[in-house]
């Protein structure tokens, strides 16, 4: 557990330093800027287009940050050999897995939690209607993120980082829409649409369950329990693709 | 305690670390047998011997020079020894307990770009769980050891080449191993550097560690070694004493022996 911590405060030091984050920020806070001038020209809908346009630029850019640099993370250290300096000591390869992911997903939760404090004092500066379920929001998005963040990684460890970032990014998309692949093949007859509608729906991870951008915009509400359901489901999914990711890395040889 | 394996295994096993057999090496810090090495390369996985046999032994308190022309297996074979390549055939046995007691500096060391020389020493020695005084105290001597006391609050991407090597020599001593492994420590090294480091191996074998490097540089070799091996076409086709290879050759220097054994 000390050697987990260990390269997990490493990989948090490495990732929040590095300027490229810093850059990532700038823009994303310049977006959630910009929705001020979006709600100027939204007549009554001031509230809402600050909440979901600052939302939306969060999650947005919190996903270039988990493709990229998770698929960056471990693939970096093998093509820059670092692996050889820390599986030269008594590291073993999971250990090393569970503390890139979790330096990686300290670092996301910094620049979220800044991102969403940022985006909730805007809020509560223009309209005086933030509330508890937009910080809930950005939790929810950061747990979006854990899940991208672990699928990319488990992909870099059989590919390119750029290939692993596209791969990334599209379990995010795919993970968006799951539930509507479920919905179409209900409007059909075809049991086996139906039956490989399931398979796919099982198979990607429900990023949109624990999305609560309609709740924060007064348009639906999640139960307490299903939510906790869905995120227990989430950590799941992330947990199992970590340990294929150990696995696969386990067998590489440098 | 002796760490070693046999055939398809890796001295330290798969992810654990865990021993995986045991056998009485004497003196004998690293007694490598018949080890053999081939990977697949290309599309078509065409497969490729590496090593094809070799035979070494380092004793207790030596300082060994691993000789030979590029693509002879030296690092092929430090990496097997390491457990970063896993052996196709043949054994490896080491006389220390495991990685624990390892030092190991790569060659052309890339360290993290934004971490300073001490946070990076700090992160090693995590990584061995030594303790938050005996690590500050080691880190304290080990940088006045390689000369970077000055620079031990800067980032590393603002290191030369010679303080990236030497903070690597520094990272393979955080764990006061008893036996360190040292693949192409002179490279790119100005006279200085070079002089620094040779500083630092002399020191180590003051102090009774035992120290396998790979080396081009045979004048280094030469001046530091006791003991040497020649390494050619993925073999070792001469090992022994360096006052007995220069002894037995006409020009009477460890270069001329060098290339009459791998002209031969």
């Amino acid at each position: 557990m000390k050697r987990v911590a260990a390269v997990a405060l490493n990989t948090f030091r490495e990732t929040i330093r590095d300027r490229i984050l810093g850059v990532i920020i700038l823009f994303a806070l310049a977006m959630i800027v910009a929705s001020l001038w979006l709600a100027s020209i939204s007549l009554g809908q001031q509230d809402r287009m600050i909440k979901d346009f600052g939302l939306v630029a969060i999650s947005v850019f919190g996903l270039i940050v988990a493709a990229f640099v998770a698929a960056s993370l471990v693939r970096k250290e093998v093509e820059k050999r670092t692996v050889f300096i820390i599986f030269s000591k008594p590291v073993s390869r999971s250990e090393f897995i569970w503390g890139k992911f979790l330096g990686l997903a300290a670092t996301m939760f910094t620049v979220l939690a800044g991102m969403t404090v940022f985006l909730f004092v805007l809020a509560w500066m223009v309209s005086h209607s933030a509330s508890g379920s937009l910080l809930l929001a950005g939790l929810c998005v950061f747990l979006q993120l854990l899940v991208v963040m672990a699928m990319t990684m488990l992909f870099s460890t059989m590919t390119s980082a750029i290939l692993a970032s596209v791969w990334g990014i599209c379990v995010y998309a795919a993970g968006q829409l799951s539930h509507n692949v479920l919905s179409l093949s209900r409007v059909g007859h075809s049991a086996v649409a139906h039956a490989l509608s399931t398979v796919v729906f099982y198979l990607v991870p429900n990023l949109s369950a624990v999305d609560l951008r309609a709740s924060v915009l007064g348009e639906g509400n999640h139960g307490v329990a299903g939510l906790l359901a869905w995120s227990a489901y989430l950590v799941a999914y992330l947990v199992i693709a970590l340990f294929a990711a150990t696995w696969i890395f386990g067998r590489k040889e440098f | 305690m002796r760490a070693a394996v046999t055939d398809a295994g890796t001295p330290f096993g798969e992810q654990d670390m865990t021993i995986a057999a045991s056998r009485p090496i004497a003196t004998r810090m690293l007694e490598i047998a018949g080890l053999h090495k081939t990977v697949a390369v290309g599309f078509r996985r065409r497969k490729v011997e590496i090593l094809k046999g070799v035979d070494l032994e380092v004793h207790d308190g030596d300082v060994f020079g691993l000789l030979g022309p590029n693509g002879a297996g030296k690092t092929t074979t430090l990496k097997v020894v390491l457990g970063l390549m896993r052996p196709t055939g043949g054994s490896v046995a080491l006389g220390v307990s495991g990685l624990s007691e390892l030092g190991y500096l790569p060659e052309n060391p890339y360290f993290y770009d934004y971490l300073t020389g001490a946070e990076f020493l700090r992160f090693c020695a995590r990584l061995f769980s030594i303790d938050a005084h005996e690590r500050d105290r080691r880190i304290t001597a080990i940088l006045a050891d390689v000369g970077l006391q000055a620079a031990a609050g800067v980032q590393l991407r603002k290191y030369s080449k010679g303080m990236l090597q030497r903070i690597g020599i520094a990272q393979a001593l955080i764990n006061e191993p008893r036996f360190v492994l040292l693949d192409e420590p002179m490279t790119g090294l100005d006279p200085i550097g070079r002089v620094e480091v040779k500083e630092i191996i002399q020191r180590l074998r003051e102090r009774g560690t035992t120290v396998l490097f790979n080396s081009h540089v045979l004048a280094d070799v030469a001046a530091l070694c006791t003991r040497i091996a020649i390494m050619r076409d993925g073999r070792v086709i001469w090992q022994g004493a360096v006052d007995e290879a220069v002894s037995s050759c006409p020009g009477g220097d460890l270069e001329s022996f060098f290339m009459q054994v791998v002209r031969s």
